[in-house]
């Protein structure tokens, strides 16, 4: 006998549904499955070759300023531009700008809305929670959309809109920012900060990035009251008494494409290269250089026009093909692979490669799991916003060069890798007598909710899930946050998927 | 007696719910309490669990429930063939629920460009549509004839996404009875009747035909970026965006985004001329007496903006 139970996971972007297979309370085996399809890619074919500037953004709300620097870094490629030192800085801070806003929106709004389920009334902490996180009425809630929406202002003070704007083309940037822009744009971030320091973390950045250990973690939350309460130490006690370092850990392979071009001259210092974020793939604790050309999409589980194994973006297809028929496809979405292997995305990924003391000991100790992905989240801007002022302090000082015109866009294959919110972005181009020939799009999202590849294996949504005790089958909200951990947004999940913001839908088969 | 709001989002990226995050004067949930909204239901800002929306549903699909305003964000999709099934919920296609749920609201109300004209997935193999138009062309999804409980058309709020004081505003007034204007689009005139060109900081180098050739040149973008700005109707020189500035007035072209042709079909970025003069001229003009204007303003333009020393 089997048994269909709809279950709620909502606050992610875009639509999923998850079909779980359970065999007496346990997850054996998990379907993900992309609801929608745009087919964004299949409209900007046949277009002229700077308009995926102004659609890719389209593609997603959430993170539109990560599209489209995606796009200008594909186009920088293929006119060979020589983007200025002022024009890089304008763009990072932008992206970051996005992402230390995003991971707040997320952390409070969504995730730890998750804390103020019935399913916790007997945590300890449960009361504070509801008092901190019900959605649109607990106080970090209110506080988290009042200090996002005011640090966005940087964005669109560099680029004259958040979301869905245009600023960045090859060669630079299109904005002429003055000092009083730049000045305004520091005050509006040290707000930011501020709150950041008081309210997220409880203490100042530069004493949490000492925190190098799991000793040292556990001496910083008993330091003082300030780092107990703050929202940071209070995530950690929520989630050890409710045990989410156990459950979640996928696959343990990580991707990060690097991101944030260094300007030639900064104080800042690179994360690796030429980027501030660095690249890089990580399989059984092995940090290994990164390769584009290890990139493919399969397809075999996907409602797509079928082809052998895996086939690298700019050779790739998305030609719709749904008949309802073929049992074996069951998603809108593609299986990316680096390498032939599923991988995680996002801030833990990028400190893994980064090779960071604390969060290769927690995931080396305890495994990968929501706590541990969900902690890189919120202390992102702990690494960020350092950055972040000594670059906008450099843009003074450096003069008023944001653009060198590169020519027309010529003949030729380009690719713009970066890291979203979410982790790894791609955007692969070919451009051919100045029209858009391909172009493919990887979100960090469709590496997390890939559906099985042409080997079978689980996306990492899948493979999380599996394993996964869960209590009560009437509202499984485990399975939801090991979802909402990877601060999934099929949004934009293009390739294939694109969604409504949404209600995913955990559709568990219970037999 | 609190006005029940229904958020719906079909074929779209979910911008117009990050941009009606950036509300301000007051903050979203503060507005919310304010104009006495009952929010129902949003896929992210609501704690509401996917049981309970399902019985919702139900309530509000039998009539047991009132349904003051559904919101619609993202166009809708029909692929493949007339299926819908590119966009599906539960295993159904989300135009079906979109459609039920507009014969039982007293207001519907399309929010940004996609769900009122169909918007960025029009073209494509999506069958985008919006709700009752497609593109500049009547009809639509829902129909030339539709009209929601309290007789009107769907109230269309366009923009990509649509600006959030529009959204709150546009709430505001039907949540305390106001009347609102509509124009041939559907468009409520109090937002959609002035230009974005209009408060635009590089009017000066407009008005005297100083133009940007290249990116970051400082001029106006009309004659060679592309920009719409003199074309399109919307207030973000208004209103201005997250309370600061606007697209326009640091230097990227308007893209048309209110209006019902957005994603215009030829490329973004330029501007289609006929003899140096754009093919698209603002409403209303006679092209040889704006050639005439047109070219004793770049004579008379002076020093300081030829030179581009006047700020923008």
């Amino acid at each position: 006998m089997s048994k269909k139970l709809n279950i709620p996971v909502n606050r992610v972007e875009g639509d999923l549904e998850i079909t779980v297979e359970l065999s007496g309370g346990v997850v054996k085996d998990a379907w993900c499955s992309g609801t929608m399809f745009r087919g964004i890619e299949n409209i900007l074919r046949g277009r002229h070759a700077l308009d995926g500037l102004v659609i890719t953004p389209r593609i997603c709300g959430i993170c539109s300023t990560t599209h489209l620097a995606a796009a200008a870094a594909a186009l920088d490629m293929i006119c060979g531009a020589n983007v200025p030192d002022n024009a890089r800085r304008v763009r990072n801070i932008a992206l970051m700008t996005e992402n230390i806003q995003s991971d707040m929106r997320h952390g409070f709004l969504f995730f730890a809305a998750d804390f103020t389920n019935v399913a916790y009334s007997g945590h300890s902490l449960y009361e504070e929670a509801v008092r901190r996180y019900r959605p649109l009425k607990g106080c970090t809630a209110l506080e988290t959309i009042a200090e996002t929406k005011r640090v966005l202002e940087i964005v669109a003070i560099l680029g004259g809109q958040w979301p869905h704007s245009s600023f960045m083309v090859p060669g630079g940037v299109v904005t002429l920012p003055g000092a009083s822009d730049i000045l305004h744009c520091k005050n509006r971030l040290i707000n930011y900060k501020e709150w950041y320091e008081r309210r997220v973390l409880g203490c100042e950045i530069e004493r949490w990035l000492e925190v190098k250990s799991k000793e040292n973690l556990d001496a910083w939350l008993d330091e003082s009251e300030s780092h107990k309460e703050g929202e940071t130490g209070f995530f950690v006690r929520f989630c050890r008494e409710a045990g989410l370092s156990n459950i979640g850990a996928g696959h343990g392979n990580f991707l990060s494409y690097g991101s944030l071009d260094m300007p030639e001259e900064t104080a800042v210092e690179s994360g690796g290269g030429a980027l501030f974020i660095k690249a890089g793939f990580s399989s059984g604790g092995e940090v290994r250089e990164f390769d584009q050309e290890k990139v493919s999409e399969h397809v075999a589980h996907s409602w797509f026009q079928g082809y052998e194994g895996g086939r690298h973006p700019l050779s790739g297809l998305t030609i719709p093909h749904f008949d309802g028929k073929d049992a074996d496809r069951y998603s809108w979405a593609k299986a990316p692979r680096y390498d032939g292997l599923p991988a995680e995305t996002g801030p833990l990924a990028e400190l893994i490669i980064a090779k960071d003391p604390l969060f290769t000991e927690l995931v080396k100790k305890e495994g990968p799991s929501v706590f541990v992905r969900e902690l890189a989240r919120l202390t992102r801007p702990s690494r960020l916003i350092p950055a972040m002022e000594v670059w906008l302090d450099e843009i003074i000082k450096s003069g008023s060069s944001f653009y060198s015109q590169p020519g027309d866009v010529p003949d030729g294959d380009g690719f713009g890798l970066i890291e979203a919110a979410r982790g790894a972005l791609g955007h692969w181009v070919r451009i051919k007598d100045s029209r858009i020939e391909q172009y493919q799009v990887i979100t960090p999202t469709a590496w997390h909710a890939s559906p099985r590849d042409s080997n079978g294996r689980r996306g990492p949504f899948e493979e999380s899930l599996v394993g996964i005790e869960v209590r009560d089958l009437e509202n499984p909200v485990e399975l939801g946050q090991v979802i909402r951990s990877y601060d999934a947004c099929l949004v934009c999940t293009v390739h294939a998927i694109e969604a409504s913001k949404g209600s995913r839908i955990l559709s568990l088969r219970v037999g | 007696m609190p006005v029940s709001l229904y958020w719906l989002q079909c074929g779209g990226c979910s911008g117009d719910s990050v941009s009606l995050l950036n509300a301000d004067s007051p903050d979203l949930p503060r507005f919310f309490n304010q104009s006495g909204i009952d929010f129902l239901w949003h896929q992210s800002l609501s704690q509401t669990t996917f049981k309970e929306k399902q019985k919702l549903d139900k309530a509000l699909l039998s009539g047991r429930k009132k349904l003051d305003i559904l919101c619609v964000e993202g166009s809708i999709i029909r692929g493949p063939g007339d299926t819908g099934m590119f966009d599906t919920t539960c295993g159904k296609p989300k135009k079906e629920l979109a459609a039920a749920l507009s014969r039982k609201a007293k207001y519907v109300i399309a929010v940004g460009t996609c769900a009122a004209y169909g918007g960025i997935g029009v073209d494509g193999p999506a069958l985008a549509t919006g709700l009752q138009f497609h593109r500049s062309e009547k009809g639509g999804f829902l129909g030339h004839g539709f009209r929601s409980g309290a007789g009107l058309p769907v109230i269309n709020l366009p923009g990509c996404p649509c600006h959030y004081n529009i959204i709150t505003g546009t709430l505001s007034a039907l949540a305390a009875g106001i009347d609102i204007e509509l124009d041939e689009f559907n468009r409520p005139v109090e937002w959609y009747g002035i230009l974005v060109h209009q408060g635009c900081t590089r009017n000066e180098y407009h008005e005297y035909r100083v133009e940007e050739h290249e990116f970051g040149e400082k001029g106006c973008l009309f004659f060679y970026k592309g920009c719409h700005g003199p074309l399109a109707y919307g207030s973000c020189n208004k209103l201005l965006w997250n309370r600061r500035t606007s697209k326009t007035r640091v230097g990227v072209p308007c893209f048309g985004c209110t209006m019902p042709d957005f994603p215009q079909s030829y490329p973004f970025f330029q501007t289609r001329n006929i003899e140096g003069i754009p093919l698209d001229l603002p409403d209303g003009l006679n092209r040889a007496h704006y050639m005439a204007y047109k070219g004793m303003a770049a004579a008379a333009a002076p020093d300081r903006l030829k030179w581009r020393k006047t700020g923008i």
